[in-house]
C-alpha cells in the first residue's frame, strides 16, 4: 500500500514535468507537422544553460535568461533550418531534427563536459510525509511549477491574439493564412515555445536529478506521452504526460523491483508500441483518413 | 536510376535497356573500380581497416536503402537488426561451435525473420508513426540483449574462417569482405531492377495506388523489411567476427542514426548512395579519430571535445546536405558527370 501511494505521488510529480515537455512537443507538431526528435536535446539545452548561468547570476535571473536564450534558439532553428525545408518530405524533416539534436548535444557536452552537474540548492531539499508516503520536497515544487505553467500556456492559447492565431494555423493552415495569419511567424513562435517548455522541463528535472547527457532521454518519455495523447492534441499531451509518469512509476516500478531489473526505463517504449497496435492516433488525436 | 541519358545513347533491346551498367561511363568506371578495390590493401597499407569498416556499414546501409530509399518505409531501428545478426552469429559460433559461414547464414535468416515481424505492423501504421514504432523497437532490442546476456552483454567471438582457413589479419578479412560486399551490392541492384524493385518503388510513391494496381502490399512491405534486416544481419555478423567481440554499445540508437545519415548523405533512391554515404560517414568519424592525436599537439584541449566535435560536424553536414542537395552525394556525382558531358557548351 505504501508503495502504491509513494509511486503515485512520484508518478504525478514526474508526470507533470513530462506533461510540460510533451506540451511543447505537441504544440510544435500541431502548428508545423514536424516531429521534433531533438526535443530531448532542447531539454538538455535548458538544463545545461541554466546551470552555467546560475554560476554568474542569481537563480531567478538565470532561469529567466535561460528561457530567453531558449526562445532565441527556437527562432534561430526556424529561420536557419526549418524555413528552407518547408514542404520537404517527412523523412528529410525527421532527419533534420535528429541532426539538430546531434549539434545541440555535441555543443553542450563539448562546452560543459559529460559529467553530471548539480544546481546549487535553491529549492528546499529533503523528504516530507504526504498521506503516509515519503516524497522529496523538490518533486512537489516542480509539480506545482509545472501545473502552474500548464495553466499559463492554456490561458495563452485562449486569451492572447498570438495564441489564437497559432490555434487557427494549427487547425487549418491555408484558411488561417488567407485570413492574415503569418505562417512563418506562427512556426517561429511554435519553435520558441517548444524550446521554452523544454527548457523549463530541463531546469525542473535538473534541479531534481542533476544535469547530464541522460537528461536528453526524457525527450523519448515525452514522445511516449504525446503518442498516447494523440500527436496533435495539447490536452492529450498533458494527460499523456501524467499517465506515462504514473504507469512508469507504478507498474514499471513494481516490475523493476520485483521481477526484472531495469524495466522502468522501457515502460515508455512499451506504451508507444501498445498505442501503435491499438489506436495509432492516440487518445485524442485526429484519425488520418487517407484518400487516393 | 539512369533517368537522364547522354544524347545518342539509345537502346535497341530490352536486355540493353535493363543493363545494370548502362553507359560506357559506368562500364569503364566499374571495370576500373573492381581492380582498384582488389588492390586497396597495397595502396592503403595499415589504413585498410577503414575499408573494412566502410564495407561492413555499406552492406548494412544497402539494406536500409532498399527499405527507406526504395520502399519508402522509415526505420529508426536499423542498428537493432544489426545487433540481432551480430548476436545470433556470436552465439552460433561461440556457444554451439558452428563454422563461420553457417553462423553467418543463420544470422541473416534470423534477422530476416525479425525484419518481417517488425514489417507486419507497417500495413497499419505508416510514415511518422512507423518511424516512432521502429524507434521503440530499437530500444526494446537493446534492453532485451542486455538482459538476455546478463549484465554487460559482451561476448567474445572467434575469428571468421572458411573451411580450414582462419581469417587473422585485416587484409585477409578485407578480401573476405570484398566478395560479400560486391555480391550483396550487385544483388541489391538486381532486386531494384526486377519486378520486386518496381513493386517497392510503387509502394514508396503511393501505397494504396500500388495496391489498386494489384501489388500485394503485405507481401512487399514485409519482404522489404525482411531484406533490409537480412542485409543488416549480414553486416552485424561480419562486424561480430571482425571485432571478435560484440557489445550492445555498437548497436545503439546512435548507430541507427548513423545508418540514416549514410543513406541521406549518399543519396536516397540510388544504389550507389549507401556505399558513398558509408565511406563519407566512416571517413568523417574515423578521420577525426586519426587526426585527434595530431590536433592535441596543436590544441591540447581538443582531446576532450573530439567526440562532441564529431557530433556537431556530423549534424551540420546532414543539415547542409538536406538544405542544398537533398539528392546526396550520388546526385552531386551525377551532376558533375553531366557537367563534364556537356562541357564546354552547357545548355
Amino acid at each position: 500500500m505504501e508503495f502504491v501511494v509513494q509511486s503515485m505521488v512520484m508518478g504525478i510529480a514526474v508526470g507533470s514535468i513530462y506533461a510540460l515537455i510533451a506540451l511543447g512537443f505537441a504544440l510544435l507538431f500541431k502548428a508545423t507537422k514536424v516531429l521534433n526528435l531533438a526535443h530531448g536535446e532542447l531539454v538538455l539545452f535548458g538544463g545545461y544553460l541554466a546551470i552555467a548561468l546560475t554560476g554568474v547570476l542569481p537563480f531567478p535571473l538565470a532561469v529567466l535568461g535561460t528561457l530567453v536564450i531558449a526562445a532565441l534558439l527556437g527562432f534561430a532553428v526556424e529561420r536557419v533550418i526549418m524555413r528552407p525545408l518547408f514542404g520537404q518530405p517527412l523523412l528529410s524533416v525527421i532527419i533534420v531534427t535528429l541532426a539538430l539534436g546531434y549539434i545541440i548535444r555535441g555543443l553542450m557536452v563539448g562546452i560543459w563536459g559529460g559529467d553530471t552537474r548539480q544546481f546549487p540548492p535553491v529549492l528546499p531539499a529533503g523528504l516530507i510525509r504526504l498521506g503516509g508516503a515519503q516524497v522529496p520536497q523538490l518533486g512537489i515544487w516542480s509539480a506545482l511549477t509545472a501545473i502552474l505553467l500548464l495553466a499559463a500556456f492554456g490561458l495563452f492559447f485562449k486569451m492572447t491574439y498570438l495564441g489564437i492565431a497559432m490555434r487557427a494555423a494549427a487547425n487549418e493552415q491555408l484558411t488561417a493564412s488567407t485570413l492574415g495569419v503569418s505562417l512563418t511567424r506562427v512556426v517561429a513562435y511554435a519553435w520558441a515555445f517548444a524550446a521554452i517548455a523544454a527548457a523549463i522541463g530541463g531546469v525542473l528535472l535538473g534541479l531534481w536529478l542533476g544535469v547530464n547527457v541522460a537528461l536528453g532521454f526524457v525527450g523519448l518519455k515525452a514522445l511516449a506521452a504525446v503518442i498516447l495523447g494523440g500527436l496533435d492534441s495539447i490536452p492529450g499531451a498533458i494527460l499523456g504526460g501524467f499517465i506515462v509518469g504514473l504507469v512508469e512509476n507504478l507498474i514499471g516500478g513494481y516490475i523493476d523491483a520485483h521481477i526484472i531489473y531495469g524495466f522502468k526505463d522501457i515502460t515508455a517504449f512499451l506504451i508507444i508500441l501498445a498505442v501503435m497496435m491499438i489506436r495509432p492516433y492516440g487518445l485524442f488525436g485526429t484519425e488520418h483518413i487517407e484518400r487516393l | 536510376m539512369a533517368a537522364v541519358r547522354p544524347c545518342g545513347d539509345y537502346k535497341v533491346s530490352y536486355a540493353a535497356d535493363m543493363a545494370l551498367l548502362d553507359t560506357a561511363f559506368y562500364r569503364v568506371g566499374f571495370a576500373l573500380l573492381v581492380p582498384a578495390l582488389a588492390a586497396a590493401p597495397f595502396l592503403l597499407g595499415r589504413y585498410i581497416f577503414l575499408m573494412n569498416i566502410i564495407g561492413i556499414f555499406a552492406i548494412g546501409a544497402t539494406g536500409l536503402a532498399i527499405l527507406t530509399g526504395f520502399t519508402g518505409q522509415i526505420s529508426l531501428g536499423h542498428a537493432a537488426f544489426m545487433a540481432v545478426g551480430a548476436y545470433v552469429s556470436a552465439f552460433a559460433s561461440e556457444r554451439f561451435g558452428f563454422a563461420f559461414p553457417v553462423a553467418m547464414v543463420l544470422a541473416c535468416l534470423v534477422a530476416f525473420l525479425f525484419g518481417a515481424a517488425v514489417g507486419l505492423p507497417s500495413l497499419r501504421i505508416k510514415g511518422l508513426y512507423l518511424a516512432i514504432a521502429t524507434l521503440a523497437f530499437q530500444f526494446l532490442i537493446e534492453y532485451m540483449i542486455i538482459h538476455a546476456t546478463g549484465g554487460t552483454g559482451a561476448i567474445l567471438v572467434p575469428p571468421a574462417g572458411v573451411g580450414g582457413f582462419v581469417v587473422e589479419t585485416e587484409v585477409q578479412f578485407y578480401y573476405l569482405l570484398l566478395v560479400l560486399w560486391l555480391g550483396s551490392g550487385i544483388f541489391a541492384a538486381n532486386i531494384i531492377r526486377s519486378r520486386y524493385g518496381l513493386a517497392f518503388m510503387a509502394v514508396r510513391d503511393r501505397d494504396y495506388a500500388a495496391e489498386v494496381l494489384g501489388i500485394n502490399l503485405l507481401r512487399y512491405k514485409v519482404l522489404s523489411f525482411g531484406l533490409a534486416a537480412l542485409y543488416a544481419g549480414l553486416a552485424g555478423s561480419l562486424w561480430a567476427h571482425y571485432n571478435k567481440l560484440v557489445t550492445p554499445e555498437h548497436f545503439t540508437i546512435l548507430t541507427s542514426i548513423d545508418y540514416i545519415a549514410m543513406i541521406v548523405i549518399g543519396g536516397m533512391g540510388s544504389i550507389w548512395g549507401p556505399h558513398l554515404g558509408s565511406a563519407f560517414v566512416v571517413f568523417l568519424s574515423q578521420g577525426l579519430k586519426i587526426l585527434t592525436p595530431l590536433l592535441i599537439k596543436v590544441l591540447p584541449m581538443f582531446g576532450k571535445i573530439a567526440v562532441p566535435a564529431r557530433e556537431v560536424l556530423f549534424g551540420m553536414v546532414i543539415i547542409g546536405l538536406l538544405i542544398w542537395e537533398p539528392g546526396g552525394l550520388a546526385m552531386l556525382l551525377r551532376k558533375f558527370k553531366r557537367y563534364l558531358d556537356l562541357w564546354p557548351f552547357a545548355y
